[in-house]
């Protein structure tokens, strides 16, 4: 294992966290700070959906422009410093392993852009703690804290930038002799196709925080800075479809799961790999900002957003369907005295995939003009049920990769109930903002009936719903919270417990000789000992 | 962690891998999506206030002449950097050294035209949305040079510090992807915001 000489000289501790460039302890440096800002984004989601229950006024906050700043971090920290993160850091953990290297690529750029991100998460969280955040559409927050969330969000940016890519130089340059791209582990794959789109999209971001910044500063903010105005430039980066590029690890996740579980191959390997090829291309969401709305035309009545919808609904549906395909043709091995009960990670992450098809159903919906959905909360509904996937499916990864990342075991029984409390969560909140949207509730409703759309009386009801939603999804993420520190003092897990297919389960990939996308199972065959 | 399963060693042929190269591809693709998302902003809002009929920049305010002159320099920059390239591929340290020498020393003069010229134009960048858009594009591809022009430096300090030759090659030839972009950037900014305005 690559690694600086403080790691093994008479350091002290605080001289090996912040000096550590292993790729395991990066990855679980990313996890743990990523399920910390995850809990604090999900509270914040709990009280705006708290204040919700009353359109016509402020309850939980002291004005509009408040509750915008805590539904904006919501969103915020829901994608950059939670979801994203924490597949960051998995992919850190595993992929490596994954394609049979012993480290990361620039194992010193990885630490450094775990810091960075860091750091920049704190500025972030900072900014909006003191009046600031991405503006607010009353241009009531403090110039100074907007501007000092913006540089958090840079570096936040640029953290996961650099993280990005250390993870695809070591899947391409890393990888062991044989294990051409069309036979690397799916969640390794996924994490190339996911990756490259992050590094597509993740640099308009920053150009939009850097116009934005550089004219808040100045003396009169000309339009980028305009507080009024700078949350239309940032938000296509939380919405539809982007989302999907973030979330497009999940489903690698599935699919290295699925097929270990029930002992076979996945005949559909190749198809899988163009499949999530296309989930990336149509995740590409850095046009559908209103810079490019034509006149009389916005965006996201064009063709493209349109067609984008609705091919991302077929590809997701295809997906899906071959996951179930690849559940259907075994059976689920059996835990160590639990019987044939299929695993907990595969369960969570086969919810994950129905999650994510769900998402694409309403992001198809979305997009169908005469429903008019674009500015309700539809919009909302849509990155809850795509995110949320993604949150259960790094569920389903930690339970499954985490006695590899950690060495010690967890509960699977609670990991399994958190997953599906959040898959309830998730699908409350989903469904009860979609059908809020449907009956004109704007995506930010503000703090009075006009600002929230044209409502009909069943949406104090639908908001409930969804406020028992976000509640049980912030239960979910406590659970997996907490499961992950029970881990820390649990008993050393074993190096293999599912007897896996790929190299991150094997004592030397080096020796093994790599012909297929399942060397460990070829090596089982050919040394005689039956899957 | 106890030891994983285990097999019997198998011989495997051992390939370099470029990871430098790749790397540096992929943070370059990154640089360049950064840039052609600011010159999609302003094309898009240039666009749009012409439609107006409103004035973009005011008559007069660009001149030809400093950006002709960094275009220039850019110009025997990516040159040097081709000399560069050229003498790492073969084996030719002193000639290495010479033109990745020239090459920085271009870039900071680069840099140092860039700053005369933000301070030359007679506006404002609160003047309007075009101005802030220059500002911002062209202070950016300042930062980019001069990113640049350290990692040459880092580049030609490991090498007088007898970088073996095979890893110098992919030294030189990571900076040059970097630095051609950092040319290319400042063509379309020369091309379509000095010259077309």
């Amino acid at each position: 294992m690559t690694d600086t000489p403080l790691e093994t000289d008479d350091a002290t501790a605080l001289e090996r966290v912040v000096t550590s460039t292993d790729a395991n302890t990066l990855g679980r440096y990313w996890i743990g700070a990523g399920s910390l800002t995850l809990l604090a984004s999900l509270v914040a989601g709990v009280l705006v959906a708290l204040e919700r229950l009353d359109l016509g006024g402020t309850e939980v906050f002291g004005s509009a422009d408040e509750i915008f700043q805590f539904w904006s971090a919501h969103r915020v920290g829901f994608v950059l410093l939670a979801i994203v993160p924490i597949l960051v850091g998995l992919g850190t953990a595993v992929a490596p392993f994954q394609v049979g290297s012993d480290s990361i690529a620039f194992p010193r750029m990885a630490a450094f852009s775990f810091w960075t991100w860091l750091i920049g998460a704190g500025t972030t969280v900072t900014g909006f703690l003191i009046d600031g955040g991405l503006g607010t559409p009353g241009a009531g927050g403090q110039r100074q804290a907007i501007a000092l969330t913006l540089v958090g969000l840079l570096m936040v940016i640029g953290g996961l930038l650099g993280a990005t890519v250390s993870l695809l130089t070591t899947i391409v340059c890393g990888r062991v002799a044989g294990l051409t791209l069309g036979r690397i582990p799916l969640f390794s794959w996924t994490l190339l196709v996911a990756g490259t789109f992050w590094l597509l999209t993740l640099p308009v971001l920053a150009a939009n925080a850097v116009l934005a910044y550089v004219d808040l500063r100045g003396r009169t903010a000309v339009r980028f800075g305009a507080e009024e105005a700078i949350w239309e430039q940032l938000s296509w980066a939380f919405s539809h479809p982007q989302v999907y590029a973030f979330a497009l690890p999940l489903v690698g996740i599935a699919f290295d799961i699925a097929p270990v579980s029930v002992r076979s191959r996945l005949a559909t390997h190749d198809v899988v790999l163009v499949l999530t090829g296309m989930l990336g291309v149509v995740g590409f969401g850095a046009y559908a900002q209103s810079f490019f709305d034509t006149p009389g035309t916005p965006v996201m009545n064009e063709a493209i957003y349109v067609v984008g919808a609705f091919a991302a609904a077929l590809v997701v549906l295809a997906l899906f369907g071959g996951l179930v395909d690849a559940l259907r043709q075994g059976v689920a091995i059996s835990q160590s005295g639990t019987g044939n009960n299929p695993p907990a990670p595969m369960i969570l992450s086969a919810l994950a995939m129905l999650l994510l098809l769900a998402a694409a159903v309403v992001g198809a919906l979305r997009a169908v003009d005469p429903f008019d959905l674009l500015a309700t909360s539809a919009t909302g509904a849509q990155m809850t049920l795509t995110m949320g996937a993604a949150f259960v499916g790094t569920m389903a990864g930690t339970l499954w990769w985490g006695d590899r990342i950690f060495g010690r075991v967890s509960s699977q029984g609670l990991g399994l109930l958190a997953g599906l409390a959040a898959v309830v969560g998730v699908l409350l909140l989903g469904v009860a903002d979609l059908l809020s949207g449907f009956m004109g509730q704007n995506d930010f409703t503000g703090a009075s009936v006009a600002a929230a759309g044209s409502p009909d009386s069943g949406v104090d009801a639908l908001n409930l719903v969804a406020l028992v939603g976000s509640v049980l999804l912030l239960v979910g993420a406590l659970g997996w919270f907490a499961n992950g520190i029970r881990r820390l003092t649990g008993v050393a897990a074993p190096s293999d417990p599912w007897g896996g297919h790929t190299l991150e389960w094997a004592a030397d990939p080096s020796a093994v000789e790599v012909a297929s996308e399942r060397p460990l199972l070829d090596a089982l065959e050919n040394s005689g000992v039956a899957s | 962690m106890a030891a994983g399963t285990e097999f019997s060693p198998v011989e495997v042929p051992l390939a370099r891998p470029r990871t430098l190269l790749v790397g540096t591809a992929f943070a370059t693709g990154a640089a360049a999506m950064f840039f052609a998302a600011l010159f999609s902003y302003y094309f898009s809002v240039r666009n749009d206030t012409l439609a107006w009929g409103a004035e973009w920049f005011p008559e007069g305010a660009i001149e030809l002449k400093p950006g002709g002159s960094l275009m220039s320099t850019f110009a025997m920059a990516a040159i040097t950097m081709a000399w560069a390239h050229y003498a790492s591929i073969h084996e030719d340290r002193t000639h290495g050294y010479i033109a990745l020498g020239l090459t920085a020393l271009l870039g900071i003069a680069a840099v140092n035209q860039t700053v005369f010229y933000l301070n030359d134009i007679a506006l404002p960048i609160d003047h309007s949305v075009a101005t802030t858009l220059l500002f911002v594009i062209v202070g950016a591809h300042m930062v980019m040079t001069g990113i640049a022009v350290l990692w040459m430096g880092l580049v030609l300090l490991r090498a007088f510090g007898g970088q073996a030759i095979g890893r110098h090659q992919d030294l030189v030839i990571s900076v040059s992807i970097f630095w051609y972009a950092v040319v290319a950037v400042y063509s379309v900014i020369w091309l379509f915001i000095y010259i077309a305005k």
